[in-house]
């Protein structure tokens, strides 16, 4: 732990949720004019997150807003473990942690609203975690290490070797962002929802919380988008870009389906075209330098 | 001094047993308590004495041994007497079967001259969990046992702590002797106790139940037998450990182990052995607890493990690696579909089981230091898990998980302890996890093992994430009194702790147990930094510490925060149609009557129901059980 460090943890500790606020911003700016509205300033998520901090601490029991901060605390951890190139498995568990602490905040609440929710987002767990760590096997397979600093001092890109499990976190990013044709715990929009699902008891700072923890989430998530081209940042940003916007595109115009299809959906092509990958690295056995 | 304590280990027990047997009711918690000290005092004792081995020979051997035989006589005795009793036939002719084997290697195996008990890390590891995860067993079953008499207008509780304690003597001794005659005895007394407790309450289901355990586990003895015999009259070897100095001289040794292997599966309920421990779960729960989930399954895995050196690295290998792992990936499926609560520890226990003998398989070091480490932390964890599952049962009468919510309400602390156990088993930083982990890690070479572990893994994040999120939940009826014993709640809060001060202390167990442990069996110790084991690095010094201190930040923010916005209560969204007049729990319906709003978990019974996956599951298992014999003998 030395200055540097510490500086890139507070500059991640502050810098993220001001990125994933304003790609939150976008996304409510690009939906609205995929469906020809003007659409709220930019800043809308911010002025949000604010006008919920000052809100009434409306609870159903004592416990529910200790699981939002279990939720953040460790969305932030697994960011700053991405940041520092730490173990990717290790990382995809930490950042489970988060996931099982809002399903069970959402289940903690007793609401049958949320308790549907929740029930749905395990089947999400169910549906992205193999894929998840799919991913980081490939990472261990072209690297021969699970640490993410391999692949950060290699200088050819991971995707070169990985398409096909690149397009199954594709997946995996929708499913994640709660985005259409995948928000079957709970999604940002009010269409198409069950009341508000897994959320539906969270309001004021609760769900201020749990906004703050989904800017730290985009970031993360389109991080592990990013892992996929480090050679040149640059590119490597735009991959991310490009992924973060067509899933807000996927997400207007698709509609909420069952989640037996998330599932099979997964089990069958997402698996299929992951193990296919995955094979052909035992098989051909590169190494990424 | 080592003597003494081993000794020991196996007589007190034996003490304790008859003591249950002749001393009145009113002792049975005072007895309890003493054990629970005792084995906590001399499992200390023994990993105190350090590790080595020593021998019995002379006249103390020729009377031991003289015992041995005796007791072999008896339990074969006692086999055929109960299975002609109940008529259960097949069950005795594998009894007949058992006796002849017995009588050829009588007459034909040369006599041993002395015996020899082996007492190494791994022993001591095992000890401890005997000693102190089973007498604080037993120490539940004072508080729990006489209510489920009650309900069930029974009076049997001398053969059950009798039986209890008896199977703990059996157990010390299966761990810590190297003579495989004698570890065969030991092997069959916990067959017998875990046959006499299945059947305990002596109704239809429980005595046919028992009958299974005891048929199923006399296949696994039978394979065991010729396994002795063929090692002894073959290759002259007549210890465990000294099939693995064997192996390490290139002498072909396959065989007899796969054999022993087969015995470990059917003790470790691996399919397609897997039914006897379901049907197990009629007994009373610290049975459960005792033999089917902490410790006597895992006298399996022990000996499993203990053969490393005998197919680290062989095709033999790589096929119970297979093997294991896809007996973790279709039972955590199985587990998915159940909504009994005791039906899904028995499933994850076998699963678990199966992840131990898949890294058993794997063989590098890595990999037998996470099957070793695994053996420990899912032993508590699933003894605690069991306890409050026994003790949940009591309290709102129930062991379907769909009525387990609102617990948090009606019982905070039974719930915080049950919730630890679940979390312990699925989330890092505890050890079940991290051993997954580096079992994941050691695995990443073999595709096929690798994909299974993955599959396994996010099927049982599954299963507890809604189970804990079940019991996490709050509606608002509350009408259920909880009895809180200090024979039932010490034991419950000593296993929680033991969970988060093993987990925190991972590092020093694996130091001061493993890592030697692992140098013995394969001469390697696990490649602790470099490339693909970053075990020692991660574990040490950053993992660990970090998910800690995060969740002890989260707490204290917690905290500092909840007085910043005053919570203001209210009842949960009905879209508007509460009883506010009544217990808000309900809505109007379309009638305007009441009714209870009801939710529950997602099985999926039609993807992972038992009646879709039993069969194939039988079927691949025994087709790579035999691949794993071929592979033995070719």
């Amino acid at each position: 732990m030395n200055v540097n460090d510490v500086l890139t943890a507070v500059l991640v500790l502050i810098g993220a949720p001001i990125i994933g606020c304003l790609a939150a911003g976008i996304d409510r700016k690009l939906t609205a004019r995929l469906q020809g509205r003007v659409g709220p300033p930019l800043l809308q998520p911010y002025y949000d997150v604010k006008k919920l901090l000052s809100k009434d601490n409306m609870i159903v029991n004592e416990s529910q807003n200790l699981y939002v901060v279990v939720y953040v605390a460790f969305m932030i951890l697994s960011l700053l473990m991405l940041v520092f190139k730490a173990d990717i498995l290790m990382i995809i568990f930490v950042y489970t942690i988060s996931s099982i602490a809002l399903i069970v905040g959402g289940m903690s609440t007793g609401s049958p609203y949320a308790r549907i929710g929740s029930s749905r987002e395990i089947m999400a767990i169910l549906s992205y975690e193999p894929v998840l760590i799919l991913y980081a096997l490939a990472i261990y397979l072209v690297t021969g290490t699970f640490k993410l600093s391999a692949v950060l001092d290699a200088s050819t890109p991971l995707l070169m070797y990985t398409p096909l499990i690149f397009i199954a976190m594709l997946f995996v990013l929708n499913i994640k962002l709660k985005k259409s044709p995948f928000d079957y715990s709970t999604s940002h929009h009010a269409h198409q929802e069950l009341v508000k699902g897994m959320l539906t008891e969270y309001s004021g700072p609760g769900l201020a919380g749990i906004e703050i923890g989904h800017f730290y989430e985009y970031v993360f998530l389109t991080g592990l988008i990013f892992v996929f081209w480090t050679v040149n940042p640059l590119i490597g940003v735009l991959i991310s870009i490009a992924a973060f916007l067509l899933v807000i595109v996927i997400d207007n115009i698709t509609a909420r389906v069952y989640w037996q299809w998330m599932l099979k959906l997964s089990w069958t092509l997402l698996l299929a075209i992951s193990i296919v990958n995955i094979a052909f690295l035992y098989i051909t056995k590169p190494t990424l330098v | 001094m080592m003597e003494n304590t081993v000794m020991l280990l196996i007589t007190v027990p034996i003490l304790f047993s008859l003591l249950f047997l002749v001393l009145g009711k009113s002792l049975y918690k005072i007895l309890a308590w003493a054990f629970f000290i005792f084995g906590t005092v001399f499992s200390v004792l023994l990993v105190m004495d350090g590790t080595g081995r020593f021998e019995i020979t002379g006249s103390n051997f020729a009377m031991i041994e003289n015992v041995v035989l005796i007791l072999e006589v008896l339990v074969i005795l006692f086999i055929f007497f109960v299975s002609a009793k109940y008529k259960n036939w097949p069950t005795l002719g594998l009894a007949v079967i058992v006796a002849a084997i017995s009588a050829y290697s009588y007459m034909n195996v040369a006599a041993i001259e002395s015996a020899s008990f082996n007492i190494d890390q791994f022993s001591q590891v095992m000890v401890l969990i005997v000693n102190i995860v089973g007498t604080a067993i037993i120490l539940f079953a004072t508080g729990y046992m006489d209510e489920y008499e009650e309900h069930r207008h029974l009076n049997r509780q001398k053969t059950f702590y009798f039986t209890m304690s008896f199977f703990i003597a059996a157990m010390n001794g299966l761990v810590m002797v190297d003579t495989l005659g004698w570890l065969y005895l030991f092997w069959e007394l916990t067959t017998l106790c875990s046959f006499v407790l299945i059947s305990y309450n002596m109704d239809e289901e429980g005595i046919n139940n028992g009958f299974r355990a005891l048929a199923l586990n006399l296949v696994g003895g039978i394979s065991f037998a010729i396994a002795i015999i063929l090692l002894s009259t073959k290759f002259n070897i007549s210890t465990l450990s000294g099939i693995g100095t064997e192996a390490a001289s290139a002498t072909v040794v396959a065989l007899p182990a796969a054999l022993l292997c087969i015995a470990g599966f059917a003790k470790s309920a691996q399919m397609p052995f897997h039914s006897w421990l379901l049907g197990a779960m009629v007994a009373p729960t610290p049975v459960s607890a005792l033999l089917h989930s902490s410790t006597m399954v895992n006298a399996g895995v022990y000996i499993i493990v203990k053969l490393v050196p005998a197919f680290a690295g062989t095709s033999l290998g790589t096929a119970i690696a297979v093997y294991g792992s896809f007996t973790f990936v279709m039972c955590s499926a199985l587990a998915l579909s159940q909504r009994n609560a005791k039906r899904v520890l028995a499933y994850s226990t076998i699963a678990n089981l199966g992840l131990i003998i898949a890294s058993a398989g794997i063989g590098t070091p890595l990999a037998v230091a996470a099957a070793i480490m695994l053996i420990l932390f899912h032993a508590i964890s699933k003894a605690l898990l069991f306890l409050c599952t026994g003790e949940i049962e009591h309290t709102i009468g129930s062991r379907d998980i769909e009525d387990m919510s609102g617990l948090i309400k009606k019982a905070p602390l039974l719930t915080i302890l049950a919730a630890l156990g679940m979390v312990s088993m699925l989330l890092p930083p505890f050890g079940v996890l991290l051993t997954k982990w580096v079992s994941m890690q050691a695995a990443s070479q073999n595709p096929i093992v690798i994909v299974f572990l993955i599959l396994g893994s996010a099927l049982t994040t599954v299963y507890y994430a809604k189970w804990l999120g079940t019991i996490m939940s709050s509606t608002m009826d509350k009408n259920v009194v909880t009895h809180k014993k200090p024979e039932t709640y010490f034991p419950l809060s000593f296993l929680g702790s033991a969970i988060v001060v093993t987990s925190i202390l991972v590092f020093a167990i694996y130091d001061y147990f493993i890592r030697p442990q692992v140098e013995t069996l394969l001469n390697a110790a696990p490649v602790i930094s470099g490339q693909a084991g970053q075990f020692a690095s991660e574990i040490g010094a950053f993992a660990y510490a970090a998910i800690f201190v995060v969740l002890a930040l989260a707490l204290l923010i917690y905290v500092a925060t909840k007085n910043m916005f005053t919570p203001r209560k209210s009842s949960y969204y009905m879209c508007g149609e509460n009883n506010l007049e009544m217990d808000r729990l309900m809505f109007r319906n379309g009638l305007c009557s009441y009714d209870k709003s009801n939710v529950s978990n997602i099985y999926l019974e039609n993807t992972f129901g038992e009646s879709k996956l039993t069969t194939i599951g039988y079927a691949i298992s025994i087709i790579l059980i035999v691949i794993a014999l071929a592979g033995g003998v070719l």
